[in-house]
Order: structure tokens, then C-alpha cells, then sequence
């Protein structure tokens, strides 16, 4: 079994903070971390893989990014959770990919980690000892965060899904089973809570509290830090730069500005029994 | 060449741009900027430059896709109905919007409804909502929200018609749905829409939406491609009253063909729905009035008399991201950037800080009230009115009064 | 009650009779209480001197409060009146010298609002001179900043933390507090202050000899028992040739008022990375600790979490609650090595990582179990881990007070030098194990220094189990260790500072602190019984004209000329005759101080503050 989970490299979002003064995003710390729901993807791939380890079947997890190059040591520690290999898609004509763009990035990516030459890297690199599947060129799995909690957009996965063809199921939950070729899984719609089944390939996007994500161990970030991290550039897989970042999205942002917060904001004065009923007012205006 | 231009002649050298960026993407050398491998065109630094001397240039060449833009019309509005069958609130919302922007273009808005015949007469009460023309088909494979039948459905539909426009609300299921549609169109999609106007010329979409957890504003085009996609928030735009209420009922509203268009046979669902669990308890997305409580409230002992008040306003209770995270409420309750968008009448915020996150999920409220007993606290900066004080305090306060009315 | 400036007052602040609306300044975190006559809030030195000034004609007796975060009982009032220095919590300035900055502070800044004000390089600047504001901007514009010493409990302030010298995990690298301290500003019982920089006054051999702000002089002989060579917070250190900042620093209160610090920065390391080896046996992990020690090169901390303290987390953890966001702690994680790393650069934190590896498949372990901390969100769950124990076994104890009120949990804080570490926890496992006491144990390996916590099902077991500290206190002491290493002695642990000194010893200490506090005002109970202190003033008063001692007597002190105004002189008017009234002043009331608090107060604290280490 082969999985790919795409993760996207964030701004630790705690440093995420406006200067009141110059209206301006202030980010001075310039740690980036891996977007949480997209940790907690690679935690439910790497569930699958140790339970698929304990009954003696391989499973390869691939850790999938396009970035700028520092991604790389996101990618690095994908592996030393637990990860088989990562490809890390970094080239200036990546840059101001919009989400058909990304999505159209990572397809290449998923493609090229289904090449022969990737999977043998994957093989000779993999931290544990396991059988890598040479098998057919596309995942059985392709797992996403939900959103990012930078863009929010929720897109990824619905577009590979398309560009792939394949079934996607979103907000996952719980994962039930993966047996006889089909995955069964608990997801958040619009009606409640379902419980579903599709046939693989299939692509997943999951919840952030679906799992805890796990520490690596000492072992596993010694192994990762020999491990083969591919970094290639759009040219190398093969993607068409009229698809790809700025030339590729068809969206672009015209204008950006700072929302007016109303600072009409009347102070309730006077003692708490007079504040209260002056709320419980508010209350019935709002149809109390 | 597109990519990150620098105007040497304008550029300063005062590095706003450099710490403006998350990415290292650009650096100031001998007081002038310059784009490092780094950059993402995440255009932070554009925003950041106080001599306007950094843009953002395309490549015009290579854009958009040979496509004869002339040849779009129509604001499509792709509705979508609940576990019974009926149609969402969010349909009469975008169908206002829609109504508007097709006013100000001089085109039509057509409504889009496959369904599998659970509730009687939604395609008639949709076609009386003032669109000129509704789509529409029963088909028992739309039994289920499986946004990939759908958007093959949308998609053959769509290649034949060519829209200009459609809007999809920010459901779970539009959020997933249009994806899947824009990327088989190859066009672009705004998600999350708080603001949307149409250039009546071209009929270019503005599509305003928040970034940076609501602290800034983005309005987004996509010029070269058609049709423009776009999700909206249930709750950002009212439903005009004689849009809710339809044709005939005193509306000056024409009542909209309805054509049949089937779902292609060869269509096969590959998600099997093997059961549901229907939404427990009242959602916090929908609630009429909501209390949202933070860290402020203490402790977690101070539970109770929360959800005390929220049953005695009649409200869904709302928390934090903290509060969540520390085990006191279920996500089910998170209110912000990561948990749900809020649209309540009344949002009573309590003991809640403001984290820019959070007061990204409540911009759809009508009314905050702000209880916390730090005056500078960035909440108040959204609040309609402001109690400083002892939120413990307040509270019980409410709770007396609510219950000597009773 | 955000404390907002304004300039000093020159009126005197209030002195607020004490009534149960100040309930909760009778007591601190050791959940000890006691009793007071009044209480204020100062905001400035001149204030703190004019209370102290208006108390001393009638020899009130002062507790000086910080955050009240102490374990020792140091801040709860034994009469008299609480001198709480909490709205004392400005940054005062900075100066910058040999690439290092030096922050002055009031002593009520919290240790959370420092390191707060260090990530954002931005103070509140109001009423900073221009030199400040310079080295401010220059501050900005440096690596971050950080103060090294790190207790658990972050809520608590630089004063009292001073006060008892404390330390925390990263203490292995960085040693206590003492060690950070440059300058300090302490005023005395009678409104005079002595002002110390480091290196500007020395002790010869074990004389001391201070000038105070006023002109006096206040002239000492200093203990001449040998420090342990061990983590210490008890009773005073001292040296020979010792700097007289280093003896007020760990004084408890109990020489004079700390009314501002000036605290070496250092530079934020590049690099922290955190790694939880988990071992099967206590043996595996002692093995460890004392391999890491030597071996690494950038060890910050060696912590450790006993069997015992891990079954407490995972019944915690199984109930929900908070805890259940901890990553599963599967069954052959017997006990914890937590390491920290600070390193300049990850090269070389990798390379620690790696020897760390070889360490812990030395001692027996696995190198897969353990979890390693890189980024932000690792290094959160490693520190919610880490504060998950104490507090999982402080919710253990307050669900048992509910059936028994009496009991609470006993921790002890006692350490030992580093070649008696494998005897300690020996002794530790085999006194416990013949008492068929519950506990559950952590702390501060790397230093030799565990918190041993008995968790005492009844009361009976209660009191085996405080007899059982003062056993391990004797032992500890043989041991050339110290009974307490980082809480300080305050009130519930004089009896150990016998133990470990000897009763002669602790007699010198007395007399020392009767040099600085001749009315015995300050920090009654703290150190030594008022029995004590009154016996050692006595024997003082014994020989008036005689040997060297009589002008370092308590007169002396009091005689300059900042105290002709109030009139202290006419208080002092000899020490034979104002024992009673000290007597008096402790009041019966007083004599209960550990005695419990009210369960469900204990709940909410251990809800919202957890254990201070």
C-alpha cells in the first residue's frame, strides 16, 4: 500500500499578530511549522502503517510538499515520525500558485512519487526496514489536512481529487477499516455525522482532532536525518508552466485591506444588575 | 516575466518588506530590496511597502486558456437541500446576492437544483424567487450529497451553458463541491466570500474575502478564465424578504422557467453512505443567539453556569479554541478560524480575549456584547457594546434576572 | 488591578486592617494559613520604608509577601503585618555592559510577565531613564533575551524567588538564582536601605561588615558551617571571602525587604530541543542520568517521572479530562529521563541527540521510546507532559481530601551530592517500601534533587509519612546533602535546618540575622522558632559592653540617623524587655500555621495552578 500525505508548511500561527500602528501582518517569528490538521493526516497514515506493519504487509507513507526550500526540514521530520520518504516541490515557478495551481503541483508530485525511480529511493532510504511497493503509479491513498489554517480554503483535496479522478471523502473523523480495497470512514457533512465507504484510490481529507499527532523518537529522527528528502523542480516533474504558480492560477488578488472593526462600541455603565438587564434587552431585540 | 518586481527608483530600503515576510523571500541589500528563492508572491511584502515599490507582475502570454470570455453568460446559483429535502437558507441568501450583481450586469440568474424528490415542489418555489430560469432534475443518485456525482452533473452543464458566475454557499458539501467543479472547468475559486460585486463591463467578479484569520481583507479576480467560482458563508448576505417569500405572494417577482436536465446515466456513485448520525443538539453555525465563552471564564468549574445562561437566552454555546483544546468542550463548540463561522442576532462573548482567529469565525454576527474584565482586550475592538468587569460576576447576575422572569 | 504608574506618592500608602475580605493573603501555595493584624500594597521603595518606618515603633512583626507561590510557608503572616510587594511589578531599567544586558526590576514582577516582556523586547518604558531607553532600543535590536532560571510555577515573582534562591529544571546548566543576581536594594526593619552590588562588598573570611544607606553600620559574624555540595535553598549561604549579595539572596525574608534586583540576561539558546526517554525500570534511567550527565554536551535539564508518577498521568489521562491530549503512554514506559538540550546550532544538537541515543541503549533502553521535541508544538506537549504529572497527583490528593480533610500531600525537596545519587534513591525506595506509604516521585535528577511525594490515603498515614521526611532528612544530611534544595526552609522546615546544621549552627544563623532585624520583625517563623530567637537575643543582651560583638549588636543598627524622625529609638529601648511582646505579637492564633485549607479552595488551586517544583 502507498500513501501520499500532503502537507503544507505554515506560520507557527501563535506569531501571527497585527501592528496596530501600520495595519501591517507582523510576523517576526519565521518559524514555520507543519499545518496541525495536516500533522494529524500524516498521523492517521502512519496508524495505517503500523497496524498494516503488526499483521506483516508494507505500506510506504510518502510526505508530500511544494515550498520554498527551508520546507525541506518539515518534510525531514515527516520522516522522522515515521514517514517512508518525502518530495519537496520547490521552484521559483511554483511561487503564487493559487489553489488550482498547488493542486496542479502536487499532481506532478504524486505522479513522480509513483515513478519507479522514486519508489526506489524510497526503498534504500526508508527508515524502517520494509518492502516498498514498486506497483501501480498512483497511491492507493492520498491524505490531505481539512484546511490550512493560513488560506482556509479546504480545496486541496476536493481538486486532486478531480484531477485524479478518484472518490474523495472530506472532514474525516474517524478511519473505520481499510479492507478488500475499499476504506470505510466516519465524516462531518452537512446532516450529521456519516459513515462511508468508497473504493481506493481514494483521496481523504481529515479533521485536526482526529488524531494526536506523535512525537518522533530519538531512532527516528536519526534515521531521518540521512534520509533522502527529493527536492525537484517544476522541469523535473514534468509540470506544465502555463499550469503552474502565477501563470497557472486563474485567480489573483487585486486588492487587500484592512477590515473597518466597528469602534462604535458603547461601554455599558452602571452597576451589574443594571448592566444584566441591559443585555437581557439585547437579548430580546435578538428574539428572546 | 512575471514574478516579484521591485521599482529600484522608489524602493527606500527600510526593510518593512523583510519583516513583513514569513518566507525570508525578500531581503534588503544596500538599502534595496530583492526577491529571494524564498518568495511564495504571497504579496505580504506589496501590502507592507510604504513607497509602493513592489507589484506583483503576470505574465500576460501565458494566461488564461485561448477562452473567448464573450461567450459566458448568467449568474448561476447552485442550490443545495438538507437531510429532508428542502432547500437551504443559504440558497435564498446567494439568490438575493445574485439578483443584485445580474441587475447591475444586465444578465439573468439561473438556479441549479438536482435533488432526489425527497421534499415536494422545490424546484417550483426556487423558480419563484425572481431567477429567470431554474435547472433541474430528480434523480434518486443526488440521494446523498456526493459532491463528485454532482459536479459531473454541474460540470456537462455548465461546458454547455457557460455561465459567467456561480456561487456554491461555504457548506461542508459547497465546500467540497466546488472544488471538484472548478478544477474539471480549470477556472478559478474564491473561497469563503464575505463580499462579492461585479464590474458591470466585463462582468469581472470582485470576490472579497478574509485572510490572515480576518485581519485582512482580500479581494480576488479571476480575469482570464470563466466562469467565476465563488463560495459564500451562510449568513453574510440577508435573503431579500421577497426573495424568502417568492412570486405570488405579493412580490413583484416574474416566476422562472424550470428546464429538465438529467444527470448522464453512465453517472455511478462511488461512496457508499453506510449510515448517518444526524447533528445532535442545536448547531452553533445556525444558532439565533449564541454565548461564546474563553479562558476568561476561570476555570472549569464555571461550566455549568455557562450553559445555565445559554438555556436560560435561549442560545447555542460557543467556546474558544483553548477551551477546546483543554479537554472543557468539544469541537463541536469552537468558534473561529478552525472551528465554525457564526452569524448569530446576538453573540455574548465571555471571557473571551479576542484572538484574531476567533474574531475571524464571529464577523457574521449581528450584535456582540463583550464581557471581560481587561479593558484593553481586543474584543472589544469588535463588540457592539462592552462590559468591563467581572465576567463570574455578570453572569450570575443574568442568571438571577433571567430566572426571576420565568 | 492592573497596577498602573504613577510617580511615587509621597503620602503613605494605606495600612489596611486585615478582615476576611484579605482572606487569601493569609495563606500561599504551601496551603499553610496563618493570621495578620493588617496588611498594605506598596508600590515604591519610599512606601515599603515609611510602612516599615510606622511599624517599627511598636515592633510589629512584617511578612513580606511576593506571589505567594512559595511551598515553604515563607509568606504566610505569623501576626503583625503582610508587607505584599505584588504591586511592586514594574520593570525599573536597563543598562547594557560587556554584551550583556541587566534589567532592573521591582520584586512583585512575575516571572511569566518577564519572560512575556523578553519574547516582545518590549518593556513598559514609562518612567525608564534615557540610558534605559537606549539600551532598550539597543535590546530590540539584539538575539532574544532570556533570565535562566525557571521554576514550574511561572506566577511567581522575582522577589520571592530571590528570597529563596530559587532554581528549576534548567538549574543543571544554569545553576539557581544566586548566580543571576547583580544588585539588590533591601531595606530594613527600621526603614534604612542597604544597597549590594556584586563584588563591591566582600566578607573577610567569615566577617562581614555593611554600610548602610543612612550611614550605619551594620558588622557580622557569619556561620561557619561548610555548604553542602549539593543544590541548597537552606538557611544562609555562606563563604568565606563570600559577597554579601549572595547571603541575602535565600535569606527567606528574614534579613530585610527586597525592594529591587537588577537581573543578568543572557542570550536565548538558538536551539532547544527536548527528548522523554522512557525507560522500564528506575534503575535503566539512573543509569542514564548519571551517563548524560557526563556525556552531553548541552544538557539543560535531566528530569525525571517514577513509575508511580506516570500510573497517577495514565489514570488521569484514561478519566478524560484535560490529559487526554497527551500522546498514549503505552505500558513498558515504565518511568522518564526528560532531557532538555540548548544548543548553539542543531549540528551540535544533533550530535547530543545521537550520544543521548548511545546512552539510553547503554542503560538498557530503546531509542524508539522516546519522544523527541523539535518544533513548537512537540516542545508544548513535552512541557504539558512534564506539569501533567504534578498536577494528575495533586487532583489524586484533593479527590482524597474530600473523604479526609486532614491529609495532604507531602513533597519532599531534598537533594544530595552527585556521587550519592544511586544511595538516595535507595533509600528513598526502601524506607517507603517498609512504611507501605504510596508516592509518586519526580524532580530535578540531573542535580540529585527529587521532589518525593507521599500521598497519604489517611491520617495516620500522614503522619508516618512527615516522619518518614524527617528520617530521610537526617540521612540526606550524612549524606552531605541538603534538606531543602530549591523551596527554601520558610516555616515547615526549620526543624530539617537543625537536622542538617546542627542546633549550634542554626544559633549562628540567629545571630546573624539579629544583626540585620535586631527587633526580630522580619519574616517571624521563617527559619527559626521565635523561642529561638529570643533565647539567642537574650545571651546577646548577656554580654553588653563585652567583646566585639556589642557594636554589631542590635543597637547599633537602628542608632543612624534615618530613623530620628519616627522615633525607633524610644521602640528599642532593649531587648530584655520586648520578649513578651514579640510573644504576644505571634499570637496564639498563629501557632496553627500548617493546618489545612478548605478542600474545595484546594481544588480550585490545583485546578488552575498545579505544583510549583
Amino acid at each position: 500500500m502507498h500513501i501520499v500525505v500532503c502537507v503544507k508548511a505554515v506560520p507557527s500561527s501563535t506569531e501571527v499578530k497585527m501592528d496596530p500602528v501600520t495595519h501591517t501582518i507582523v510576523r517576526d517569528g519565521r518559524e514555520s511549522v507543519v499545518n496541525p490538521f495536516d500533522a494529524a493526516a500524516l498521523e492517521v497514515a502512519l496508524a495505517i502503517k503500523d497496524e498494516r506493519a503488526a499483521t506483516g504487509e508494507g505500506c510506504r507513507v510518502s510526505v508530500l510538499s511544494m515550498g520554498i526550500p527551508a520546507t525541506e526540514a518539515l518534510l525531514r521530520d515527516g520522516i522522522a515520525r515515521g514517514a517512508s520518504d518525502a518530495l519537496l516541490l520547490s521552484d521559483r515557478a511554483f511561487a503564487g500558485a493559487d489553489t488550482l495551481a498547488t493542486s496542479y503541483a502536487l499532481s506532478c508530485g504524486i505522479r513522480e512519487l509513483g515513478s519507479a525511480s522514486m519508489s526506489d529511493v524510497a526503498a534504500s532510504g526508508a527508515p524502517e526496514h520494509e518492502e516498498a511497493t514498486p506497483g501501480p503509479s498512483l497511491p492507493d491513498l492520498i491524505l490531505c489536512g481539512k484546511m490550512a489554517v493560513d488560506g482556509d480554503t479546504a480545496q486541496i483535496g476536493p481538486e486532486l481529487a478531480g484531477l485524479f479522478d478518484m472518490p474523495c471523502v472530506t472532514d474525516m473523523r474517524e478511519l473505520v477499516a481499510i479492507e478488500r480495497g475499499r476504506v470505510t470512514v466516519r465524516h462531518a457533512t452537512d446532516a450529521g455525522i456519516e459513515l462511508v465507504e468508497v473504493p481506493l484510490p481514494a483521496v481523504l481529507t481529515v479533521a485536526k482532532d482526529i488524531a494526536q499527532p506523535r512525537m518522533p523518537s530519538i531512532a527516528g529522527v536519526r534515521a531521518a536525518a540521512g534520509a533522502p528528502v527529493a527536492v525537484l523542480s517544476a522541469a523535473r516533474v514534468q509540470a506544465d508552466p502555463a499550469r503552474s504558480g502565477l501563470a497557472g492560477s486563474p485567480t489573483q488578488v487585486v486588492r487587500s485591506f484592512v477590515p473597518e472593526r466597528s469602534d462604535a462600541c458603547e461601554v455599558l455603565e452602571g452597576s451589574v444588575p443594571q448592566q444584566a438587564a441591559r443585555i437581557i434587552a439585547l437579548a430580546e431585540e435578538a428574539g428572546l | 516575466m512575471s514574478g516579484l518586481m521591485v521599482d529600484a527608483a522608489r524602493c527606500v530600503g527600510c526593510k518593512r518588506c523583510e519583516r513583513a515576510c514569513a518566507f525570508g523571500g525578500i531581503v534588503v541589500e544596500g538599502r534595496l530590496a530583492r526577491p529571494t528563492d524564498a518568495c511564495t508572491l504571497c504579496g505580504g511584502c506589496v501590502e507592507a511597502c510604504p513607497v509602493d515599490a513592489i507589484s506583483i507582475e503576470r505574465d500576460e502570454a501565458g494566461e488564461g486558456s485561448g477562452r473567448d470570455l464573450s461567450a459566458y453568460r448568467d449568474i448561476w446559483v447552485i442550490a443545495q437541500v438538507d437531510a429532508e429535502g428542502a432547500l437551504l437558507p443559504v440558497v435564498f441568501e446567494l439568490v438575493g446576492k445574485a439578483l443584485e450583481l445580474a441587475e447591475a450586469r444586465g444578465c439573468q440568474v439561473v438556479a441549479v437544483l438536482g435533488e432526489a424528490g425527497r421534499a415536494p415542489r422545490q424546484a417550483e418555489r426556487l423558480a419563484a424567487t425572481g431567477v429567470a430560469e431554474v435547472i433541474h432534475t430528480v434523480d434518486e443518485r443526488l440521494a446523498y450529497a456526493d459532491a463528485e456525482v454532482f459536479a459531473q452533473w454541474i460540470c456537462a452543464l455548465a461546458e454547455e451553458r457557460r455561465p459567467e458566475a456561480m456561487l456554491f454557499g461555504a457548506t461542508a458539501f459547497g465546500r467540497e463541491l466546488a472544488p471538484r467543479v472548478a478544477v474539471r472547468l480549470q477556472t478559478g475559486l474564491t473561497a469563503d466570500c464575505t463580499a462579492l460585486d461585479i464590474d458591470p463591463k466585463t462582468g469581472a467578479l470582485l470576490q472579497t474575502r478574509p485572510a490572515f484569520g480576518g485581519n485582512l481583507m482580500a479581494t480576488i479576480e479571476c480575469p482570464a478564465h470563466r466562469p467565476q467560482m465563488a463560495t459564500v458563508r451562510p449568513g453574510v448576505f440577508a435573503a431579500p424578504e421577497r426573495v424568502t417569500a417568492g412570486a405570488g405572494t405579493g412580490a413583484d417577482l416574474a416566476v422562472g422557467i424550470i428546464t429538465q436536465a438529467p444527470l448522464a446515466p453512465e453517472v455511478a456513485p462511488r461512496v457508499a453512505v453506510l449510515g448517518i448520525e444526524p447533528v445532535t443538539g442545536g448547531s452553533i453555525a445556525q444558532a439565533e443567539r449564541l454565548v461564546v465563552v474563553g479562558r476568561g471564564i476561570g476555570s472549569k468549574k464555571n461550566l455549568p453556569l455557562m450553559e445555565r445562561l445559554a438555556e436560560l437566552l435561549h442560545a447555542e454555546l460557543g467556546c474558544t479554541r483553548p477551551l477546546v483544546e483543554a479537554g472543557w468542550l468539544d469541537y463541536a463548540h469552537q468558534v473561529g478560524q478552525t472551528g465554525a463561522a457564526v452569524a448569530p442576532k446576538l453573540l455574548v462573548s465571555i471571557g473571551v480575549s479576542g484572538a484574531i482567529q476567533h474574531l475571524a469565525g464571529i464577523g457574521g454576527a449581528e450584535t456582540v456584547v463583550a464581557i471581560n474584565e481587561d479593558a484593553a482586550a481586543p474584543i472589544f475592538g469588535v463588540a457592539d457594546y462592552a462590559v468591563v468587569g467581572d465576567a463570574i460576576e455578570v453572569v450570575t447576575e443574568l442568571i438571577a434576572q433571567l430566572e426571576a422572569r420565568d | 488591578m492592573a497596577a498602573t504608574s504613577f510617580g511615587p506618592t509621597p503620602t503613605i500608602p494605606a495600612i489596611i486592617k486585615f478582615s476576611s475580605e484579605y482572606d487569601e493573603y493569609r495563606g500561599d501555595e504551601s496551603r499553610s494559613r496563618g493570621t495578620a493584624e493588617s496588611l498594605s500594597f506598596p508600590r515604591t521603595e519610599d512606601e515599603v520604608r515609611a510602612i516599615v518606618r510606622s511599624l517599627s515603633s511598636a515592633r510589629t512583626p512584617i511578612t513580606v509577601q511576593g506571589a505567594r507561590t512559595g511551598l515553604a510557608a515563607g509568606a504566610v503572616p505569623q501576626g503583625g503585618h503582610v508587607l505584599n510587594l505584588s504591586h511592586m511589578n514594574r520593570p525599573l531599567g536597563l543598562r547594557e555592559g560587556n554584551g550583556r544586558f541587566y534589567l532592573r526590576v521591582q520584586p512583585g514582577l512575575v516571572l511569566s510577565e518577564l519572560r512575556k516582556y523578553l519574547a516582545a523586547k518590549a518593556f513598559p518604558t514609562e518612567d525608564w531613564d534615557e540610558a534605559s531607553l537606549t539600551a532598550a532600543q539597543r535590546l530590540a535590536e539584539a538575539p532574544e533575551q532570556m533570565f535562566p532560571t525557571d521554576p514550574t510555577e511561572t506566577s511567581a515573582c522575582l522577589g520571592g524567588m530571590a528570597a529563596c534562591n530559587a532554581s528549576g529544571a534548567r538549574s543543571f546548566r544554569y545553576g539557581a538564582m544566586r548566580g543571576h543576581v547583580t544588585a539588590l536594594r533591601l531595606v530594613l526593619a527600621n526603614g534604612d536601605v542597604v544597597a549590594l552590588r556584586r563584588d563591591e562588598v566582600r566578607a573577610r573570611g567569615r566577617h562581614l561588615m555593611l554600610k548602610t544607606e543612612g550611614g550605619s553600620t551594620i558588622e557580622a559574624d557569619l556561620p561557619t558551617y561548610q555548604m553542602p555540595r549539593a543544590k541548597n535553598a537552606s538557611g544562609y549561604y555562606v563563604e568565606d571571602d563570600m559577597d554579601a549579595l549572595d547571603l541575602i539572596i535565600g535569606s527567606d525574608g528574614t534579613l530585610g525587604i527586597i525592594t529591587e534586583l537588577e537581573l543578568a540576561l543572557m542570550p536565548a539558546p538558538a536551539v532547544v530541543w527536548a527528548a522523554s526517554c522512557f525507560f522500564a525500570t528506575e534503575d535503566q534511567a539512573v543509569e542514564a542520568t548519571i551517563a548524560a550527565r557526563a556525556d552531553l554536551k548541552h544538557a539543560a535539564a535531566l528530569e525525571y517521572f517514577d513509575p508511580a508518577a506516570l500510573d497517577v498521568l495514565r489514570r488521569a489521562r484514561a478519566q478524560g479530562s484535560a490529559f487526554a491530549a497527551l500522546p498514549l503512554l503505552p505500558e513498558r514506559f515504565g518511568c522518564c529521563l526528560y532531557v532538555e538540550l540548548q544548543a548553539p546550532v542543531e549540528d551540535e544538537a544533533m550530535a547530543d541527540l545521537e550520544r543521548l541515543g548511545a546512552i539510553v541503549r547503554a542503560a538498557g533502553g530503546s531509542e524508539r521510546d522516546s519522544w523527541v521535541a523539535r518544533t513548537a508544538v512537540d516542545r508544548e506537549t513535552l512541557r504539558f507532559f512534564r506539569h501533567a504529572v504534578p498536577e494528575s497527583v495533586n487532583m489524586l490528593i484533593d479527590e482524597r481530601r474530600r473523604e479526609e480533610p486532614s491529609i495532604t500531600k507531602l513533597g519532599s525537596d531534598m537533594s544530595v551530592p552527585d556521587d550519592r545519587l544511586r544511595d538516595v534513591i535507595s533509600l528513598y525506595r526502601s524506607t517507603l517500601a517498609e512504611e507501605g506509604l504510596e508516592s509518586a516521585a519526580w524532580g530535578h535528577i540531573g542535580n540529585n534533587h527529587l521532589h518525593v511525594n507521599v500521598l497519604p490515603r489517611n491520617a495516620e498515614e500522614y503522619a508516618r509519612g512527615k516522619a518518614l521526611f524527617a528520617r530521610w532528612a537526617k540521612d540526606v544530611a550524612a549524606m552531605g546533602g541538603a534538606v531543602s534544595a530549591e523551596h527554601g526552609v520558610g516555616k515547615l522546615k526549620r526543624d530539617f535546618l537543625t537536622t542538617m546544621y546542627g542546633s549550634e549552627h542554626v544559633r549562628e544563623m540567629a545571630r546573624l540575622k539579629l544583626a540585620f532585624d535586631p527587633a526580630c520583625q522580619l519574616g517571624r517563623g521563617n527559619l527559626f522558632d521565635a523561642a529561638l530567637l529570643d533565647e539567642v537575643r537574650r545571651e546577646g543582651a548577656a554580654v553588653p559592653e563585652g567583646a566585639d560583638a556589642a557594636d554589631a549588636g542590635p543597637d547599633a543598627a537602628d542608632a543612624g540617623p534615618d530613623a530620628s524622625g519616627t522615633g525607633p529609638d524610644a521602640a528599642d529601648a532593649g531587648p530584655d524587655t520586648s520578649s513578651a511582646d514579640l510573644d504576644a505579637a505571634a499570637s496564639p492564633d498563629a501557632a496553627p500555621v500548617p493546618s489545612a485549607a478548605a478542600p474545595a479552595d484546594a481544588l480550585a488551586k490545583a485546578m488552575n495552578t498545579g505544583e510549583v517544583s
